[in-house]
């Protein structure tokens, strides 16, 4: 996958020679073997290093279950309008079980659909609720959160939330409509 | 980035190459998606800074009468009001100690 954007993606040879080898390598977990987001940012190849490795690390490692955060990342991605993230899908996820079919459920009106969990439909809300109606992510929604979830998973969701939202919209705005 | 992203389009990334290197323009535009993601997610979490603007530890009650409820210049007048209402109790409890 190549979208066009306003940006150029740096070769990947002078991507490698700016020390990031080991990021566009790591980066075809999201199944873009061409790494185009690790390449674009490549031109700041300190960011580069340090957002993909915080993505990363927010959606592959923690106590939340891997595909769970697949959905969300992808439920993001959507919301922020980036087309390049919402077509990628997580090798890993695909193995652990995750389905095309599940994606969508998610993406449909999950909070009526049962094969999602309560902790699940709760997650879904807070991202969706992040960016749509902030307001709204408040002292209540926290407590109920509490119920489903323990703090520190809470907080790996919303660093999980933020880093790749922020990201998506980044990139929603690089490539052509 | 935060509330039309939709505005930030070729014409728009071409009037920031007259005034910026690619590799500037990828800093800013990363730097503002962090800045988004987080701030909006630190924003739902309901806390205050650590100290004042002078530098001094505070709690989180005395943070939230310092800074208010949303955000905003350093220099209203309720913060100075804040401020100066906190340093006339510090000055207080020094005199009876």
């Amino acid at each position: 996958m190549t979208p066009v954007t306003a940006i150029e993606p740096l070769p990947e040879t002078e991507a490698h020679q700016r020390g990031l080898a080991s990021r566009i390598e790591s980066f075809a977990v999201l199944g873009d073997d061409t790494a185009t987001f690790v390449r674009i940012l490549a031109r700041a190849p300190a960011y580069a290093e340090a957002i993909w490795d915080a993505m990363a690390e927010a959606l592959f490692e923690g106590n939340v279950d891997h595909t769970l955060k697949e959905i969300i990342r992808i439920q993001l991605a959507n919301l922020a309008g980036d087309p390049y993230f919402s077509a990628l899908r997580s090798r890993r996820a695909i193995e652990e079980g995750l389905s095309e079919e599940r994606i969508q459920a998610a993406l449909g009106d999950y909070r009526d659909d049962p094969q999602f969990s309560d902790p699940e439909k709760w997650a879904l809300d807070y991202a969706y609720q992040m960016y749509r109606t902030p307001e709204s992510v408040d002292a209540e929604f926290y407590e109920r959160g509490k119920e489903l979830w323990s703090e520190g998973q809470i907080m790996e969701l919303g660093g999980l939330i933020a880093v790749h939202y922020g990201m998506q919209v980044f990139m929603s705005t690089v490539q052509h409509r | 980035m935060q509330f039309t992203p939709q505005r930030i389009d070729a014409a728009f990334y071409d009037r920031l190459r007259q005034h910026y290197t690619e590799s500037e323009i990828v800093e800013l535009g990363a730097f503002i998606g962090f800045n988004v993601g987080y701030h909006t997610f630190f924003g739902t979490l309901d806390f205050y800074p650590m100290f004042s603007p002078a530098g001094e530890l505070l709690s989180q009650e005395d943070s939230r009468l310092i800074y208010g409820d949303t955000p905003g210049s350093l220099l209203r007048p309720e913060v100075q009001a804040a401020l100066a209402a906190r340093s006339d109790r510090a000055a207080d409890t020094d005199a009876a100690g």
